[in-house]
């Protein structure tokens, strides 16, 4: 092909339009905030659509704004973990902790007029359960709840549950109003007595959600704006996109999406939320025997490289771990934090003492987001004589694959949550990352004592961090930084172990 | 005529069959775990064998396709397995947005095109160069690159245009208007050039032709031969590539309306397909192959009422 004159037209036509649009977005930061009334409205971005306005629909994560902006939850967290009263103004545990009574604040009224009583909550509670959605393991250990007085509730549980009264804070305790309960309405239209009203002319499913200021609401502190408008924008540079250019306050980026922003101006907050690495399943040897060998894990353990990945796959957002729990949910252990260094060395010895010193092949599935990793995963395996096959699966199919115990080990990506949170996500038996059930006498105890622990069980929990670490159930490579820009007009807390701000974080900035 | 209109109905529905059962036959592989992603990660194996059941997974490939087919032959859709949404109020909330966007597109796409296409082949010279080398250009860049060149220049730095947009459906005209506007300019750029090509081409083969020598010969004003004569030669070619490029189109918005996150029919493809929600990826793909067969039978119809030779006696 020669390149004459039109080749030449059509080249610097296009090196024009991409020299205007590189030049930098610097300087056309979105408004500056001052000289002016603090802002009334708040504009964020969601992940993803919620499914429905049913409580019953609701999900620990992402969605969560979308519910507490229109319901109140029985219990409230703080943006650093503390759990205070919201519906419920008192609460208190009987001698065994299997029974917890909350007497209900009165003045709080659903925005159909009634009141938010204990028949409500009930009927609410009752529902929960009975609806299996997705969040209903919840209240697995709700056994029934019972109407005291009007004002007063009692929750029997079959048994203790260290992560109770956190559950009501989430998906779990969202109260709508009973009238609505079981209608088909209360998906599209919710009646909570939640801060603000749902504005379904100007919402468009799957698109945005409009909400305006409930003006009964009994906590004025709460409600921080006058409108605020939440949509859902899956594709990151979408997102970007409407960040950068001022049609959104707040919205959850990537590392490399992040500089983009940046340079518009917008404010960075950082919180850890996710912990990442290769959960070793096959701890019984179930599909590789060489992994029930905690040697061989122990030595999948040293052979990354962790700040090295983390600073190139990631550009450094985040801290290496060998740890799952994290620091603020009470069973962290601060020593235990690198207790596997980068020591292909000691890994290849560990292996040769575990009678592999040829090393073996291990089967991971790989899925879309995961490719690049993997691939230095099993480049730093392959140095210490580990073979990796990697075996495509799509997405959709990744979580079901693992849990129905497909694979000796999965690169994956967990929230860390509250000890007892996290030992049901990944530890005990009937863990949905505990594939092949693996358990022992031992483990099992210390389980168990968190399990009756009551108010110690965060520190109990400690026990069970130190033993999954040391014998190397996880190989735990860093914790990420969730990273969440907003624009000058807001300020935003993050939330403990949640994906996304809960929408009683953000304030107008003075 | 009407025998037309008939015969070119009934291989539609041919096509409709065979393109739903191939559809689905194609995505009864991927449902395997649909259940457990339906009801997150937590549910008991208990409770995905009853949502198993309760959308029909355990059945056979043939009954569940038949089940399907019965039900949406009385127009019963069925509901989104994720969100329990009726699919036909999901497609019917969407498909406007996309039509809206589509149509403005090829609207524009067909006047620019002729326009350029005409005055290339007419005036020759520096507009024929021109609208060549645009064509270059305009086919090289994809239409992901022009969406975000578009969103980064008008609406970030010029902020001339929403970067994103949620069209409500109280929104005023203007709304859709500031909106769709530069979606469509992507997608009008992409294709202008090739139509304006073809234009070029059939124009220029037209002039070539004895009959308007003779028109010519006869004093006939060259604003006529060419509008009133040439132009009505010309149109088929023309018509194919933009019928061609209507299709396309509909599976090319996809990528645009990520970008722009506009609530349209794309988006929903995309979203649905990748989650596996076989009754939602089943009516959009009934609705697409739908307006595909009505829109090639419009271009047959227009063909045959613009030149009697290619009308099926």
């Amino acid at each position: 092909m020669k390149f004459g004159p039109k080749a030449a037209g059509a080249a610097i036509f296009l090196s024009a339009a991409l020299a205007l649009t590189g030049c930098g977005g610097g300087g056309s930061a979105t408004g500056s905030g001052n000289g002016g009334a603090a802002t009334t409205s708040l504009t964020i971005a969601e992940l993803g659509d919620l499914p429905s306005f049913d409580p019953v629909d609701a999900h620990i994560g992402h969605t969560m704004p979308y519910y507490q902006a229109v319901y109140d939850t029985l219990l409230i967290r703080e943006a650093d973990g503390t759990i205070s009263p919201m519906l419920a103004a008192e609460k208190s545990w009987n001698a065994d902790n299997t029974v917890l009574t909350l007497k209900l604040r009165t003045d709080a009224k659903f925005t159909d007029g009634t009141p938010v009583d204990a028949a409500a909550v009930k009927a609410n509670l009752d529902h929960f359960q009975q609806a299996k959605g997705r969040d209903v393991y919840q209240v697995a250990s709700m056994a029934s709840v019972a109407v005291v007085d009007p004002s007063t509730v009692a929750i029997t549980l079959s048994t203790p549950d260290p992560a109770f009264e956190y559950y009501l804070t989430q998906a779990a305790g969202f109260v709508a109003s009973p009238k609505a309960i079981g209608t088909p309405g209360i998906k599209t239209d919710p009646v909570g007595s939640g801060p603000y009203k749902l504005d379904t002319a100007s919402s468009v499913k799957g698109s945005q959600y409009v909400y305006t200021k409930n003006p009964d609401y009994w906590n004025k502190d709460l409600q921080k704006f006058e409108k605020v408008t939440i949509k859902s924008l899956p594709d990151i540079t979408a997102r970007t996109n409407a960040l950068v250019s001022g049609q959104i306050d707040g919205a959850l980026l990537d590392p490399k999406t992040g500089k983009q922003a940046e340079g518009a101006g917008l404010v960075l907050t950082k919180s850890e939320v996710d912990w990442h690495g290769i959960l070793l399943y096959d701890r019984d040897g179930k599909i590789n025997p060489e992994m029930a060998n905690v040697k061989v894990r122990q030595a999948i353990n040293y052979a990354f490289d962790r700040k090295t990945i983390l600073d190139q796959q990631f550009l450094g957002q985040g801290t290496p771990t060998s740890q799952v729990f994290g620091p603020d949910s009470g069973a962290f252990v601060a020593d235990l934090d690198n207790r596997y260094s980068y020591d292909p060395a000691k890994a290849k010895q560990l292996l040769a003492e575990a009678g592999y010193p040829e090393g073996f092949t291990l089967k991971i599935p790989t899925m879309a987001g995961f490719e690049a990793l993997n691939a230095v995963y099993s480049q730093q395996l392959s140095d210490i004589g580990i073979n990796v096959q990697l075996e495509s699966v799509p997405q959709a199919n990744y979580v079901g694959d693992m849990a129905a115990g497909k694979f000796a080990a999965a690169t994956f990506q967990l929230y860390q949550g509250e000890p007892w949170v996290a030992i049901n996500q990944m530890i005990s038996t009937s863990a949905l990352y505990n594939p092949f059930k693996s358990t022992n006498p031992e483990i099992a105890a210390l389980v168990e004592e968190v399990h009756v622990g009551g108010e110690n069980s965060s520190e109990l929990a400690k026990k069970v961090n130190t033993y999954v670490t040391e014998n190397a159930w996880f190989a735990p490579l860093f914790r990420l930084n969730q990273m969440y820009y907003t624009s000058k007009k807001i300020t935003v807390e993050p939330q403990l172990q949640q994906a996304v701000p809960s929408i009683y974080n953000y304030a107008p900035a003075k | 005529m009407v025998q037309f209109i008939i015969r070119k109905i009934a291989a539609g529905l041919v096509v409709l069959c065979a393109i739903s059962f191939l559809t689905y036959f194609l995505l009864y592989f991927s449902s395997s775990n649909i259940a457990r992603n339906i009801l997150g990660e937590y549910a008991s194996q208990e409770q995905v064998a009853q949502k198993e059941t309760e959308l029909g997974l355990d059945q056979p490939l043939p009954a569940r396709f038949l089940d399907w087919a019965g039900h949406s032959i009385t127009g019963d859709f069925g509901r989104s397995w994720f969100t329990g949404e009726p699919v036909a109020t999901a497609i019917a909330t969407r498909l406007p947005i996309t039509l809206t966007l589509v149509i403005a597109a090829i609207l524009l796409i067909a006047v620019l095109a002729t326009v350029l296409g005409m005055a290339a082949a007419v005036k020759r010279g520096w507009i024929d160069r021109v609208v060549q080398t645009g064509a270059i250009v305009g086919d090289a860049i994809p239409g992901f690159v022009l969406a975000i060149i578009l969103v980064t220049l008008f609406a970030i730095q010029l902020k001339l245009f929403p970067a994103t947009s949620s069209i409500a459906p109280d929104a005023g005209a203007s709304a859709w208007a500031a909106s769709l506007t530069l979606p469509a300019i992507a997608l009008v750029i992409n294709g202008v050039t090739g139509g304006a090509q073809q234009v070029r081409s059939a124009v220029i083969k037209q002039l070539e032709r004895d009959y308007v020598r003779t028109l010519r010969s006869r004093g006939i004003p060259e604003r006529e031969i060419l509008f009133k004569h040439v132009l009505r030669s010309a149109a088929p070619t023309g018509l194919t590539v933009l019928s061609l490029q209507f299709i396309g189109m509909l599976g090319g918005v996809v990528i645009i309306e990520q970008i722009f996150a506009l609530p349209g029919i794309g988006n929903l493809a995309v979203q649905s397909t990748t989650m596996g929600d076989i009754p939602l990826v089943m009516g959009v793909v009934l609705y697409t192959v739908v307006i595909v067969i009505i829109v090639n039978l419009l271009v047959d119809l227009i063909n045959g009422w613009l030149n009697p030779k290619v009308r099926v006696s």
